[in-house]
């Protein structure tokens, strides 16, 4: 049992933090009022860019740092709709969501199903070779992740750039009459989303598989949009919910591996169900904050800017 | 009355007349295009297929159109085959089950055009599925796995509870057997075709249950990947995957598919097509499936083992599935002395003795 439980434990970051990168960063740009569909884009191209980074040689880290970026270049793209040319949110999402997949699929080609070294394991280190496989089977993204969790967390709701951020969400005309430019701000925030989900995709094919495929995100990207949704818009309650989605579904296979009968297909659906009756639950206390930002989804226009 | 029944009496005779049967004809120049739900390199179904329809082109001296991320969908499926019927296209080639409904539809709408699709379930007067025996091959790696297996324990990922998945497994499994009757068989169904970051996390799941050797039954090589990583025996699937594990690879299970698409092509374009009617089904004597070139590992004493097996099966001398078979979970499905028939290949829904693991109930 406690080996079952270690191994568990072990494979758990795996599952976890992915999701949990690519959701920060939707939380970033939807506290800002932006409405964010795009982590499925943004984690392809990254993945695909830190694949293709790695393959030429550069080494795992430059691999991870060019996912990001790859992902802040795609969100260049959604952010100049959204916030300059204020398309509407909804399609410009979906539409970035296509153009991040298609990239990849037109870049990658010649590149699909080539192995590579990613981020070495704490056990393969000069210095990490001692520790307890638990750790051992660990990389570096994992202190690199929680730092940048209580990052987004203490910028939020401990200083003034992130009180800004949140103003904006909840009523950008009054953040505007404050003297907030809510453009620069929306800005910033589907940009740094854009890292976020940049770098998730890039942990994805650096970090965990070690070789890049068309369609490796599989997915994730709707899970963390549901994901932020379960967690109230909240950087630290995203970690809460990363750990169940991604526990449970590290969980399964060990299960089924032990030939013990578990409905996966219920499992399966535990993400998309969780996030039901939370909105079921939040929509009908009448007047009760739902956690959502006031502003989410729509487009500013101050009276004067014609 | 009387015109009753001679109306009767016609219709009857009508029904009784033998189908204009015979082979199918092409009416103009042969034209012939791919349909693919996904990237054709996505290393392992859609490459297999597009490494046959690079043969047949090649055999056939023609340009062969392809389209490319055409979704399971009826609508946008149809849309891709009227496109190329109406610009002359009179051979088309479906590649995925989830194709089934709509092309079967569609070639009763266009009754001139032919009609293939891979593992698909409909066929017609110009219709043709098309799958393999993928089984037997499936018991020969099995037999492989058994012979470099020293935990007693091996393991296996598959995608979704369904006939022709069913039937990799317990082939697999029954191969293994063969060798090691007390043999471990651990499977893990990933709920998807494709998805290789979960495939890598499940092959270490099942490593972690001290299993020494992992088969995938999918597309991705991530289980191989994983598998070279800790040092255990791998078996990839549909294209040799031998560069994903090249010290730990014992073999692949691969199709060749140009072995049926060439000849079938050949017969439409010549005029002597005639699809089989509930369609066509093959195994390794056909070529369609076979083993991949062994791994480094893999001594020849296993490979002559193998061999002597394979020419059973071709001989018909043995069957996977011959009696006496026993479901993990129930009675006696096969007696002994008779074979499982192919209807109950296609509707396989359970485990044969010595799995773990867990099917998801079936729809």
């Amino acid at each position: 049992m406690t080996d079952f439980f270690l191994a568990w434990l072990t494979v758990l970051p795996g599952y976890v933090l992915p999701l949990l990168l690519a959701s920060l960063g939707v939380v970033l740009s939807e506290r800002a009022g932006v409405l964010n569909l795009c982590p499925e884009g943004f984690m392809a191209v990254g993945a695909m860019t830190g694949a293709l980074i790695c393959l030429a040689g550069q080494g795992p880290w430059l691999g991870v740092l060019g996912g990001t970026a790859a992902g802040l270049g795609l969100s260049a793209v959604f952010g100049l709709a959204v916030v300059v040319f204020r398309v509407e949110q909804t399609l410009a999402g979906l539409a970035t969501v296509a153009l991040g997949l298609g990239i990849t699929g037109v870049l990658g080609r010649s590149h699909v199903q080539k192995p590579f070294d990613g981020v070495p394991r704490l056990s393969e280190t000069s210095w990490g070779a001692e520790l307890p496989r638990v750790l051992g089977q660990q990389t570096l993204m994992l202190p690199l992740a929680l730092l940048l969790l209580l990052l987004v967390a203490w910028f939020l709701t401990r200083s003034a750039a992130g009180l800004r951020l949140r103003a904006v969400g909840e009523d950008p005309g009054a953040a505007d009459v404050a003297g907030v430019d809510v453009q620069i701000v929306q800005l910033g925030a589907v940009l740094t989303s854009g890292a976020f989900g940049g770098l998730a995709g890039a942990y994805l094919s650096v970090a965990s598989a070690h070789v890049w495929v068309e369609g490796m995100v599989a997915g994730r990207g709707w899970v963390v949009i549901a994901l932020v949704i379960f967690a109230r818009w909240r950087p630290l309650r995203c970690l809460a919910a990363a750990l169940l989605f991604g526990g449970t579904e590290a969980l399964m296979p060990r299960l089924q591996a032990l030939g013990v009968d578990f409905p996966v297909y219920l499992g399966a659906m535990l993400p998309y169900v969780l996030t039901l009756a939370v909105l079921a639950l939040t929509s009908t206390r009448r007047g009760a904050r739902s956690g959502a930002p006031a502003a989410l989804g729509l487009s500013y226009l101050r009276q004067d800017k014609h | 009355m009387i015109k009753l029944r001679s109306a009767f009496a016609t219709g009857l005779l009508a029904a009784s007349l033998p189908v204009a049967a015979g082979a199918f004809e092409l009416k103009s120049e042969p034209k012939i295009a791919f349909i693919y739900a996904s990237t054709v390199q996505d290393g392992g179904w859609n490459e297999a297929i597009d490494k046959g329809r690079a043969a047949v082109s090649e055999e056939l001296g023609l340009d062969i159109a392809v389209a490319e991320n055409i979704p399971e969908e009826a609508t946008r499926l149809r849309a891709a085959i009227d496109l190329y019927v109406q610009r002359g296209y009179n051979i088309i080639v479906g590649t995925t089950y989830g194709y089934s409904e709509a092309m079967y539809e569609a070639a009763q709408a266009y009754p001139d055009v032919a009609f293939f699709n891979a593992s698909g379930v409909h066929n017609g007067e110009n219709m043709e599925s098309f799958y393999a025996r993928t089984y037997e091959a499936w018991y020969l790696a099995g037999i492989a796995a058994a012979e470099a297996s020293d935990s007693g324990k091996i393991g296996m990922l598959a995608g979704f509870p369904v006939g022709v998945v069913n039937w990799d497994v317990n082939g697999f499994a029954r191969g293994a057997q063969s060798v090691e009757p007390g043999i471990d068989t651990t499977v893990v169904y990933t709920n998807s075709w494709w998805d290789p970051v979960k495939e890598g996390q499940v092959s270490e799941a099942i490593l972690d249950q001290n299993a020494d050797v992992i088969a995938t039954d999918l597309s991705a090589a991530s289980a191989l990947n994983a598998a070279e990583e800790r040092g255990a025996g791998a078996i990839g699937y549909q294209i040799d995957m031998s560069a994903a594990a090249p010290e730990n690879i014992l073999t692949s299970v691969v199709f060749n598919w140009d072995a049926y698409l060439t000849p079938r092509i050949k017969a439409v374009i010549d005029g002597s097509w005639e699809p089989e009617e509930w369609g066509w089904f093959e195994g390794l004597e056909s070529g369609v499936v076979d083993l991949a070139p062994f791994g480094p590992s893999v001594s020849e004493e296993t490979k002559t083992k193998i061999a002597d097996a394979k020419a059973q099966i071709i001989a018909g001398e043995l069957q996977p599935f011959a009696g006496p078979l026993k479901a993990r979970d129930g009675g006696e499905v096969v007696a002994a002395g008779e074979v499982l028939p192919d209807d109950a290949l296609w509707t396989m829904d359970f485990f044969v003795d010595g799995i773990t693991g867990t099917m998801p109930a079936g729809e």
